[in-house]
Formats: C-alpha cells, structure tokens, sequence
C-alpha cells in the first residue's frame, strides 16, 4: 500500500472575481520509505499540495476541492476534521523553510518538544519526554542535548534550529514527512548539511518524504523520484537519476538550465513564459500513477 | 596611475557586544576596479555584510581606511558618495515602502539627489521601470502588487535611479526561486556591460557568481582567506574553506559532479 496516493486533484479558491484555480488534476503517489520532490517555481501549487495532505485546506470555505487523496489507504475527505488533526504531528509531520520562525520564541526547546511528544504519548511528562528528547538531538549530531533543550529557540544557530526541527518532526515516527524547501533560509553549507542529516534520518527511521523545492538541484542527491509541476500541472515525472540525464519537458530543461552551474556555463536566457512549458505530462517508463479503484 | 574604484587598506570593525569584543573584519585590504564586478562570498558570520555596510557609511570602520577613486571616504558621507554608492538588498519587499507606490519610491530617489529637471522625473520614473524590464504603467502599483522577482527589478531601478557608480548587491537573489534567480542575474549582467556599472556581489553562494563576477574575494570568521579571477578560484582553489564552500554547492551536471569530486580528492589529500 502506498503512503500517500493523489488522484486528480483540483484546487480552486472562491473570490470576489470567481473562483482561481490552482491546481488542473494532478496525481502522484509515494510508496512506502520512498523519497518523492515535487518541483516547481513559486505559484506552481507545490506548497497548497501540501497542504491539502495536511487536511489545512479541507475546511476552508473559499477552497473548492476534487479528486483523491488517499493517506495509507483513508481517503482523507472521508475523514472528520478531528480525526485529520488527529493525523497531524503523529502520523505526518511537517519541517519548514525558516526554522527559526517556525520554533515559538518565548518557550525554551524543551517545552516545544514536550508539546510534539505528547500528540502521541498524552500521558508523557517532562522527565520522560526530556529523556526521549534527548535522544532524539543527539540522533541528529547535536553534541550537547541538554544544553540544547534548555535554550530558546533564538539562542541557537539557525543550523542547529533546523536540526531541532527535524528531531521534532520525525520524534513521533510519522509514516510521511513534507518538508517544504527545508534549509532555504540558510547558508549552502548549512543546507548541505541538514540535507545529508535528513536523509540519514528518514532512512533510519523508513519515513516516506514529500520534499518540496523550486530548486532542481537541492532535490538530486535526495530524492528517489521527482515530480515537476508548473502552474498546477505535472510536467514531467520519473525518477530522478533518469530526469537528470533526460530532461524531456521543456519547463525540466528551463528549471535545469536555471539552477547556476559552479562550472561556469554562462547566465541562461531563460523564457519567462511560454506555451511549451503546458506541453503534456512527460513519464519516464515504467514511472506512471499506479492503476487501482480508489 | 589610475585609482581603482573602491579599496580597502587594513580594515578591521570590532563590535563590542556583552562585554566582550568582536572582531566581525580582521586586517582585510582588496581593490575593486572601475566597471568591475567583485564577489565577497562566505558564511553567516565572516565578516561580509559588515564590510557591506562600512562601505555604504552604514557605520564606520574602527581601523583602515576605505577610498572611493583615490579619496578616503569620511565616516559621515556627503550627498554625492550616498549618490554614487548604491544597495540592492536582499529581501525587495522590506526594502520598499508599503506604503508608496513603486513610481513615487523611484521618484523620491530623483528627488533626494535632484537628477534631471523636475517636470520630466515622472516620466523618468517609467523609463527606470522599462531599463529593468517592467512596464512603465507599474509605476501607480503598490509594492504588494508585484512578485518577488518584479520587486527586486524595482529595487535594482531604483539603485540605477541616481546615477550610481559602484552598487552593493547584498543577496539579490537568494529569496528569489531559481527561474527567477537566473532572470535577474541576467539583468544585472546586462545593466553593467551598457552602463558600465561596477559591482559588489555579496553571496553566500558561490554558485550564483560564477558567471557574473570577474573575481570572487573568500571571507572565513573576518579575514579574507583568497581571492582571485573567478574561473582559478572555482577550478583550482587554494584555501580549504573555499574548497568547502564550493562543495556545498548542489549540482545537476555530470561536469559539474566531477569538478566537486576533484575538490573534495583535493581537500583529502591536503588534509
């Protein structure tokens, strides 16, 4: 059974002026301890994807919502608005750009994770979830764990901040991880760091991922498979080694073409907009959405 | 002997933060020459925003001295170094006034520093936004109106506004998503080759100026640990830090990937 399957989804958001859609049916799938990125440039409905499978947008009155979308086998629109917040933080969780801002300033880390812990331990207490917490810091290379949990979040570097998060986000051992462009607010170094970390973790763990990013590189060395989507449409699909060498859409090539090249290839005249990049869906072999009543 | 644009002689800052001293620039001398572009590249912490802001009269350097054509710069700057010194921030949407409309931010820039007759700044003002690839009729929009990449070409307009000589691009694009990133590095490419601009490219990542800088300066904790033409600092670094730099760097080419395993060969066999 796949961990999260999307069946032609569409979104739109009722306004004053009509209803805008963002989202043209989109399907994709992540089997179970895969890691999947959904790419594209801001606008291309990537984040509101996730938001969707978070269960954020359900109950919003302006959002106009069809398709499947199907967590471990539940179709989430079935669910009541309790059992998918019962989801959230258990089941899936969520790392995001900006750790620092994500993180409550005015609670030391400590109490921050108590908080996640008890989404699926009600019954846990400080001393408990100090000593899960713990282990949990130091799983993700923070040398002094104590130290770290008595702090408050501005206190530590935004690297460490991040390392925090990904303790947290995966502390209740969710069946899905989203992480929406986790590291961009830092330092390449940094990113890199946290990227090698994450990957270490969700495969020690068997977490499925959702990585989301406008960044064709940041998701090369990270993902199993790669979704591209441009303005509410998947572009083009398959897995990542193969959509590296054999970029067949031409909004991949432009994404490619636009990542900056550290061996010097020149600045890219990249088209703003063009009818190509609504060319059809291209998969790779072998790589399509799984056949299946829903 | 022609003066270079801008040079710094042994410039050091010390912050003085909870009784404790902190170098944030240590003894750090470069030139950047008329119509050059320069990039000052390193991590949070080394040092490179601090430089930014000293050259800007942001605050003043504790030692050195720090000279626009030949001439030290005074801590407080007159009218015609702010003209001639410009910044490109990194994030466009705090560094315009909500408030305002993108026609009347580029007008105040007129304004403040008298460029051209006052009946024609108006129409000067649309022809800024079209240099940068805008529509002169987004002159009445507010800030919010726009995209983060069209806010950025606003800020770059209004940095060319008055004339400027020397512009300081402190993260231009590190909030913007890649196809926008590329577009407007584009941009700047080509407003220095038909203006004859000179740039301070200030970037955590290397990547970003490999093509639009002629050389890139290293900042390791304050200190300036190389610097060099673009293409020998990229293909055959001297200093670890930069080795390490540029190994962060994701990558999408086969070239590419080999470049970074040489780097990193390099840096066991150093080590």
């Amino acid at each position: 059974m796949n961990t999260l399957r999307i069946r032609d989804l569409t979104l739109g958001f009722k306004g004053w002026s009509g209803t805008v859609e963002v989202l043209h049916g989109i399907s994709l799938h992540i089997g179970r301890g895969e890691r999947v990125a959904l790419v594209g440039e801001s606008g291309s409905g990537k984040s509101v994807t996730a938001r969707i499978v978070l269960g954020l947008l359900q109950s919003l009155r302006s959002t106009r919502l069809s398709g499947l979308v199907e967590f471990e086998g539940r179709d989430l629109s079935k669910l009541s608005e309790r059992e998918r917040h019962a989801l959230r933080g258990t089941k899936m969780s969520m790392i995001f750009q900006d750790p620092t801002s994500s993180l409550n300033p005015v609670y030391p880390i400590l109490t921050q994770f108590h908080e996640v812990l008890r989404r699926a331990d009600p019954a846990i207490n400080l001393t408990g979830a100090r000593a899960r917490a713990e282990k949990a810091l130091a799983d993700v290379s923070i040398t002094d764990p104590s130290r770290a949990l008595d702090s408050y979040p501005f206190q530590l570097s935004g690297g460490m901040n991040q390392r925090v998060m990904i303790a947290m986000a995966l502390a209740n051992d969710p069946s899905l991880l989203i992480a929406d462009e986790p590291g961009t607010a830092l330092d390449v170094t940094v990113q890199a760091q946290t990227l090698r970390l994450m990957r270490e973790q969700v495969e020690r763990h068997g977490t499925s991922v959702l990585f989301i990013s406008h960044n064709l590189g940041v998701v090369r060395e990270f993902a199993d498979r790669v979704y591209v989507i441009y303005k509410g449409r998947i572009a083009e699909q398959g897995p990542t080694a193969a959509l590296f060498e054999d970029p067949r859409h031409p909004y991949t090539r432009a994404l490619l073409d636009a990542v900056p090249r550290i061996t010097g290839d020149g600045i890219p005249e990249i088209e703003d907009a063009s009818d190509a990049y609504f060319a059809p869906t291209e998969v790779h072999e072998g790589y399509g959405e799984p056949e299946g009543a829903a | 002997m022609t003066h270079p644009l801008l040079s710094l002689r042994a410039v050091s800052k010390t912050f003085h933060s909870g009784g404790r001293e902190v170098k944030a620039v240590d003894n750090v001398s470069f030139d950047v020459a008329e119509g050059e572009c320069l990039a000052v590249v390193g991590e949070s912490g080394s040092g490179k925003s601090t430089i930014a802001n000293m050259i800007l009269g942001i605050y003043p350097q504790t030692l050195g001295e720090i000279a626009f054509k030949g001439a030290a710069l005074p801590g407080r700057r007159d009218l015609a170094h702010r003209r001639a010194i410009q910044l490109v921030q990194q994030n466009p949407l705090s560094s315009l006034n909500p408030r305002r409309t993108i026609g009347a931010s580029l007008r105040l820039a007129l304004d403040v520093h008298g460029i051209g007759e006052k009946a024609g700044r108006a129409e000067r003002t649309g022809q800024l936004l079209e240099e940068v690839g805008l529509p002169a009729d987004f002159r009445t929009r507010p800030p919010a109106a726009l995209s983060g990449g069209q806010r950025q070409r606003v800020a770059i307009a209004r940095a060319l506004a008055c004339q400027s000589e020397l512009v300081v691009l402190d993260e231009p694009t590190s909030a913007l998503d890649v196809l926008v990133q590329a577009r407007v590095l584009k941009l700047l490419a080509d407003l220095r080759k038909s203006r004859g601009l000179t740039y301070l490219f200030i970037t955590h990542d290397l990547s970003v100026v490999r093509n639009i800088a002629d050389r890139v300066a290293v900042f390791e904790k304050g200190r300036l640990v190389e610097i060099g033409p673009t293409a020998s600092v990229f293909e055959a670094p001297t200093h670890a830090y930069t080795r390490r730099l540029i190994s962060a760097v994701p990558v999408v080419t086969v070239a590419e990937a080999a470049l970074r395993q040489r780097l990193t060969e390099d840096a066991d066999a150093h080590a």
